[in-house]
């Protein structure tokens, strides 16, 4: 791969980084929010560096046609110590000064996110990511022991982590006849007349996310995926222990409204 | 000398004398090939094409869930691999060789844990390390030493340590261990190195030249670094998202459930991986089948023994060197974080 490849490849990175992070929301399909910053920055250095590298070597072609050598850049793909290998397989040969070996070819698979981006668009995960984890999520350190107890009237508006955490850990039991209204998207269930209010929530970014997920029952499932808001009560669980295996609390709804999906799709 | 420069003209100089070869691009004419990027213009042509008569057929759950599991690993990963590169090329270029042989003590003994302490201070990637640590030969540091740093500094410096204290919230334990048991095993062979090994498997490199400012210097080191451990950080993306979404949950779950082979499995995969040190906690999160242990196992092996750091160790110190090395740390690494992960998580 010459040096205008390496380049292009890093300029058509850095955009693709910063299409997504600095010119919409996309990225939030992805990381979490507080993460913009550093995507922007990344963005910006892969763009600059590859257009740099780009002006360098448009000028050491420049230099080139006068008839003498490009002075001050180094070679393709070089620096001034030992680099013998990095394609996939490596060559076994130890240089004493970089000449151009070229980039790695291995490098052409940076190409690969930038197909993803433009071509896929990969969305938020959906019902096929939750369904396919039945794990219990793993619990929180920072256990909420003192539970404000719930106040007023008309629905409350709550997280559906904070709705599982209430359901279980709740001594008091401040959800007992309370209607609460839970946002999130729908999972289909195996058996007939229930279904999933889930969202996701993440440890660190979209590949180690798990679902968070409310059974509800009373109101017709909507097609998966869709973004809803169910309002209800919550159904108080009629076993002592908690049994082995994922169980969800469960919510006996009254209403359903569906949402447009929100642009940050996973729960904080 | 006279007569070589008489038949060839133009940019075709010898310029380093020291070699005994004229340069490679004496042989060939350069070909018209490489004057127009080809491969990149294919790549273009593809997104053109395939946004318009690919898009719609590509919308399956499970390649969608892959697709947002794959870009989530690439570009939580890219600002710590851009930023660790940075700083890492920085020292390539802005640091004085002096330093090294004035800041370690003389005798070898006290060196090495100095040296691999000093891993934890600068961070230097690891296509990065093997370079430094033969530099660092060729300038008279002992060899047990730079050893200890080559194997140290991807593992525990600040950058990394950042990102797996990032990629694993609420587990300050994952980082202490981490950090312990890679020094662990860097002074370890470095010691072992010292009182076993002997100067004949070790082919040190004759010193390296510096070309051109110190900017292009850094640049130059940046991009190459950037390129060798992007196209990695794309390979590990790819194994997680697709053991993520395309391996059944119960092989991971049989295979996560005998602590032995989940260690060792994690261990191997690092191997194969071969991500950088700045990006691979990330690619061990999202691993959530496998106990903390597993994942210790992948974090403390990877910088220190993976595919693309063998080929640069034969390439750079040679055979006899690797055949020694590359066991000694694997074994070392394995064994270290089985029983930092059994004594902390």
């Amino acid at each position: 791969m010459n040096r205008l490849s390496q380049n292009l490849i890093l300029v058509l990175l850095g955009g693709a980084v910063l299409r997504i992070s600095a010119f919409s929301t996309t990225y939030l399909n992805y990381v979490k929010p507080g993460f913009r910053p550093f995507l922007i920055g990344a963005g910006a250095v892969l763009l600059v560096l590859g257009l740099t590298g780009l002006v360098q070597a448009w000028r050491a072609k420049e230099g080139a046609g006068d008839g003498h050598a490009p002075a001050g850049g180094p070679p393709a793909g070089g620096n001034g110590h030992d680099d013998p290998a990095g394609d996939g397989g490596g060559r076994g040969q130890g240089h004493g000064h970089g000449h151009g070996h070229g980039g790695p070819r291995i490098a052409w698979l940076m190409c690969l996110p930038v197909f993803a981006i433009f071509l896929i668009a990969p969305p938020a995960l959906g019902s096929f990511a939750a369904a396919r984890s039945d794990d219990p999520p793993p619990r929180r350190s920072q256990a909420l022991t003192a539970f404000t107890p719930l106040d007023g009237k008309g629905p409350v508006d709550m997280k559906i982590s904070e709705f599982i955490a209430r359901a279980w850990d709740d001594e008091k039991k401040s959800l007992t006849g309370r209607t609460v209204r839970l946002t999130g998207f729908a999972v289909p269930s195996r058996k007939p007349g229930r279904w999933y209010l889930t969202r996701m929530q993440l440890a660190c970014c979209a590949a180690d996310a798990f679902p968070l997920k409310v059974l509800v029952k009373g109101v017709e499932a909507p097609p998966a995926d869709t973004w809803v808001e169910v309002t209800g009560t919550w159904i108080p669980p009629t076993f002592e222990k908690m049994p082995n295996g994922a169980v969800h609390p469960e919510l006996s709804a009254t209403g359903l409204v569906e949402i447009d999906a929100p642009a940050e799709p996973y729960e904080d | 000398m006279g007569i070589m420069s008489r038949i060839h003209t133009g940019p075709r100089q010898w310029t380093d004398e020291d070699d005994s070869l004229p340069p490679d691009s004496w042989g060939r004419a350069p070909s018209v090939r490489r004057a127009l990027p080809w491969g990149f213009v294919l790549v273009v042509a593809l997104l053109v094409v395939g946004r318009f008569a690919l898009a719609p057929h590509l919308a399956s759950p499970a390649l969608q869930t892959w697709a947002t599991i794959f870009v989530a690993i690439c570009v939580q990963a890219l600002p710590f691999l851009v930023f660790g590169v940075a700083l890492s090329a920085a020292i390539t270029a802005f640091v004085p060789a002096s330093f090294w042989t004035r800041a370690l003590p003389r005798r070898p003994a006290a060196a090495v844990p100095v040296a691999g302490m000093a891993g934890a201070v600068l961070p230097g990637c690891e296509c990065a390390s093997v370079p430094v640590a033969s530099g660092l030969m060729a300038r008279g540091v002992t060899p047990a030493a730079a050893l200890a740093f080559l194997l140290a500094s991807p593992a525990i410096n600040p950058i990394v340590l950042v990102a797996t204290a990032v990629a694993f919230p609420g587990q300050p334990l994952m980082v202490a261990a981490r950090f312990g048991a890679s020094l662990v095993v860097a002074v370890l062979v470095g010691w072992l190195w010292l009182r076993f090994g002997r100067s004949d498997w070790l082919r040190i490199p004759s010193r390296p030249h510096g070309e051109g400012s110190k900017l292009a210097v850094f640049g130059d080191a940046m991009r190459h670094d950037l390129l060798h451990a992007g196209g990695f950080l794309i390979v590990g993306g790819l194994a997680a998202a697709t053991l993520n979404v395309l391996v059944p949950r119960e092989w991971l779950t049989a295979v996560a459930q005998v602590p032995w082979l989940a260690v060792l499995v994690m261990a191997l995969l690092a191997v194969l991986l071969s991500i950088c040190s700045e990006a691979d906690a990330f690619v061990a999160a999202s691993m959530t089948a496998f106990s903390p242990t597993a994942k210790l196992a992948f974090l403390v092996v990877g910088p220190m023994v993976d595919l693309k750091l063998i080929a640069l160790q034969v390439g750079t110190f040679g055979r006899a060197f690797a055949a020694r090395f590359v066991p000694l740390t694997f074994v070392l690494a394995v064994a270290v974080s089985a029983l930092s992960g059994w004594l902390l998580l």
